[in-house]
């Protein structure tokens, strides 16, 4: 049913320029876009990488990862100094440690049980999770306060960002590199060829020696990890968070994310997240007002259809777009290569 | 050369009485099937007899029906596949069952990594290295060391199927179970392969499904010969060319006619 993935390493060089250009953006661009596009799209990305990371290399597509990113959310804003919720007012670093070890510990435990299906009802089991967990949130109001938790104690790194939001936007992009770099390097060992192994043929895997189950809940806990990370930054951004904030509009959202970017790269995560947060912000004023039927308000209308085009056009989102353009530069039209010569007559 | 039947020691695989439906489907019927260790045995039979169900019940890919199946002197009827792989069993599968996505030594780093420990490692070792040298070492012995990092997909059928027989031998098996491993292949690759089967480590019991009757006949000591799911006759490869029955089912089928 999947189309057959090759997770390509990415390229040094190119990895070099975008972090170069990304590190002196303060400088370039405003406040305004530093905040509401650029922090914005990357800790977005850090939240579609978890679902891209499993999606090729693991072969798991999930819906759960804005439920994981929600429960890492609500316990670091519970876990600190915040207006609603239980205010435990930790130091926010220790908070921060803890809010990704419940994340992690719950999608291991979660990846337990969903580990056993696939397909579907593996998207309809992470489905229901995201769903359960909104919520759980949602009732249980002495957790997330009457409408969320305001005013969330950050951590000393973040600065104040209402001033000055470039120690956030920094911080942001260092964690978006290092979780980009480390799923990357995570790929190549022992477990991450395993992880692809599982993805490929869980039959052979299993003929091999391999404990398939047991990889697919370790793979979905390392999701688990890196979705946190994504819920606590988004903390960080919106000094907040609210049930609505990881309701099931959000779970498409990052699914959307993921989608645009492009399913078996892990780079698509952030150029989904860029695309999604200029046409989050700009579309009011580039979208025409026609009628009832376009206009400022449409922004959703604008991602439904551009989302329909690229999945007609691209399985593999912009990325794949971009990496199919490339290989038509690249490569000039050859002739076919001539066919070996059976050294035997059948 | 020796028949199972006066050989002393253990086997090495007892299928006792094993029974496997499908829905209404009686895919293999009272087989009892005995191999000794070092053996090498051919399974033969026109398509549908049931060879290969009988190969995914000796690996654990689903359980029987009824009957036992014991490895290596252990009942593991009720024991899962990966359980029986770590015992020291390989197998390649009819269609290839390879890790499309991955590079040729990723895939043969993975048949070593399988019997071995460390599945979950999430950091470089040094034993990689050591997995990495068995891998290429295997590339080599079934002639894929010049496409070490292509990804399987992009190599042709005749390589798939070198691949497939890498893949279960790397794991450095006792028993070792192939599946129509020369289905697909030039003549050159079949004369390859039955080479590269005679030359088998003596300690190595192996298991052949082969339609091939050069490659089956001269690869194995003993043969079983089965039909709509039953075992019909055993015997040495002198028995079985000369036996009615076989050459009116193959004959019957047009698998040797054409030869
Ligand atoms: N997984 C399965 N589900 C349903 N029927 C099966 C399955 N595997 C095999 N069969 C049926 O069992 C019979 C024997 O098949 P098989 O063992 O593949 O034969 P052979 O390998 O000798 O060609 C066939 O009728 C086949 O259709
Ligand atoms: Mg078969």
């Amino acid at each position: 049913m999947n189309p057959i993935v090759s997770t390509k390493r990415f390229s040094w060089p190119a990895l070099i320029v975008v972090v170069a250009l990304a590190a002196i953006a303060p400088l370039l661009v405003s406040d305004f876009f530093l905040n509401s596009i650029l922090t914005k799209a990357l800790w977005l990305g850090i939240a579609a990488a978890s679902l891209i990371f499993l999606a090729a290399y693991a072969g798991m597509v999930s819906l759960g990862q804005v439920g994981i990113y929600g429960i890492a959310g609500m316990a670091y804003a519970n876990l600190v100094l915040a207006d609603g919720g239980a205010g435990a007012a930790w130091n926010p670093y220790l908070a921060l440690i803890g809010a990704l070890v419940i994340a992690t510990v719950v999608g291991l435990g979660f990846g337990w049980i969903a580990a056993r299906s696939e397909g579907i009802y593996f998207l309809m089991i992470t489905l229901a999770f995201s769903v359960l967990v909104y919520y759980f949130f949602s009732q249980v109001t002495g957790l997330s306060g009457f409408g969320g938790i305001n005013s969330v104690d950050l951590p000393g790194v973040v600065g104040s960002p209402e001033t000055d939001p470039v120690p956030r936007y920094f911080l942001t992009l260092v964690v978006a590199v290092l979780v980009f770099l480390g799923l990357g390097a995570l790929s190549r060992t022992a477990f991450g060829l395993g992880m692809q192994g599982v993805r490929d043929e869980p039959a052979r895997m299993r003929a091999l020696g391999f404990d398939v189950t047991r990889h697919r809940t370790l793979a979905f806990g390392v999701a688990a990890f890196v979705a946190g990370v994504a819920g606590v930054l988004s903390v960080f951004y919106n000094t907040r968070i609210t049930p609505g904030s990881i309701n099931l509009a959000q779970t498409i959202d990052v699914l959307i994310v993921a989608v645009i970017g492009g399913l078996y790269r892990l780079e698509g995560a952030w150029v989904g997240a860029l695309t999604y947060a200029l046409i989050d912000n700009y579309s009011r004023e580039w979208v025409p007002e026609v009628g009832n039927v376009l206009g400022p308000a449409r922004f959703n209308t604008l991602i439904g259809v551009l989302f329909l085009i690229i999945v007609l056009a691209s399985p593999g989102g912009l990325i794949g777009i971009w990496d199919s353009l490339m290989a038509k530069v690249r490569t000039p039209r050859r002739a076919p290569a001539p066919k070996p010569v059976p050294q035997t007559i059948e | 050369m020796a028949t199972p039947a006066t050989a002393a020691e253990p086997a090495i695989l007892r299928l006792s009485g094993i029974d496997r439906r499908f829905g209404g489907v009686h895919a293999v019927r009272g087989v009892d099937l005995e191999v000794r260790p070092g053996e090498r045995r051919a399974v033969l039979g026109p398509n549908g007899a049931g060879k290969t169900t009988v190969f995914n019940l000796i690996s654990g890919e689903f359980p029987p029906s009824s009957g036992r199946v014991e490895l290596f002197g252990h009942d593991v009827t009720n024991l899962p596949a990966r359980k029986r792989a770590r015992m020291g069993l390989s197998r390649t599968f009819q269609t290839s069952r390879l890790f499309a996505g991955l590079s040729v030594e990723d895939n043969l780093f993975l048949g070593a990594l399988g019997v071995g420990a460390g599945h979950l490692r999430m950091v470089p070792s040094s034993k990689d290295g050591r997995l990495r040298e068995q891998a290429r070492a295997m590339a080599s012995q079934v002639g894929l060391d010049s496409r070490l990092d292509d990804l399987v997909m992009d190599l042709s059928h005749g390589e798939q199927r070198q691949l497939e027989v890498g893949m279960a031998l790397v794991a450095e098996p006792k028993l070792l179970m192939l599946d129509e491993p020369a289905a697909g292949l030039s003549r050159a690759e079949r004369v390859k392969l039955t080479e590269m089967l005679l030359g088998l480590d003596e300690s190595i019991t192996l298991i052949l499904i082969e339609h091939d009757m050069d490659v089956a006949l001269r690869v194995a000591q003993w043969v079983t010969m089965m039909h709509d799911g039953a075992v019909i006759v055993e015997g040495t490869p002198e028995e079985i060319r000369g036996n009615q029955t076989v050459h009116d089912l193959y004959l019957g089928s047009g698998l040797i006619s054409h030869e």
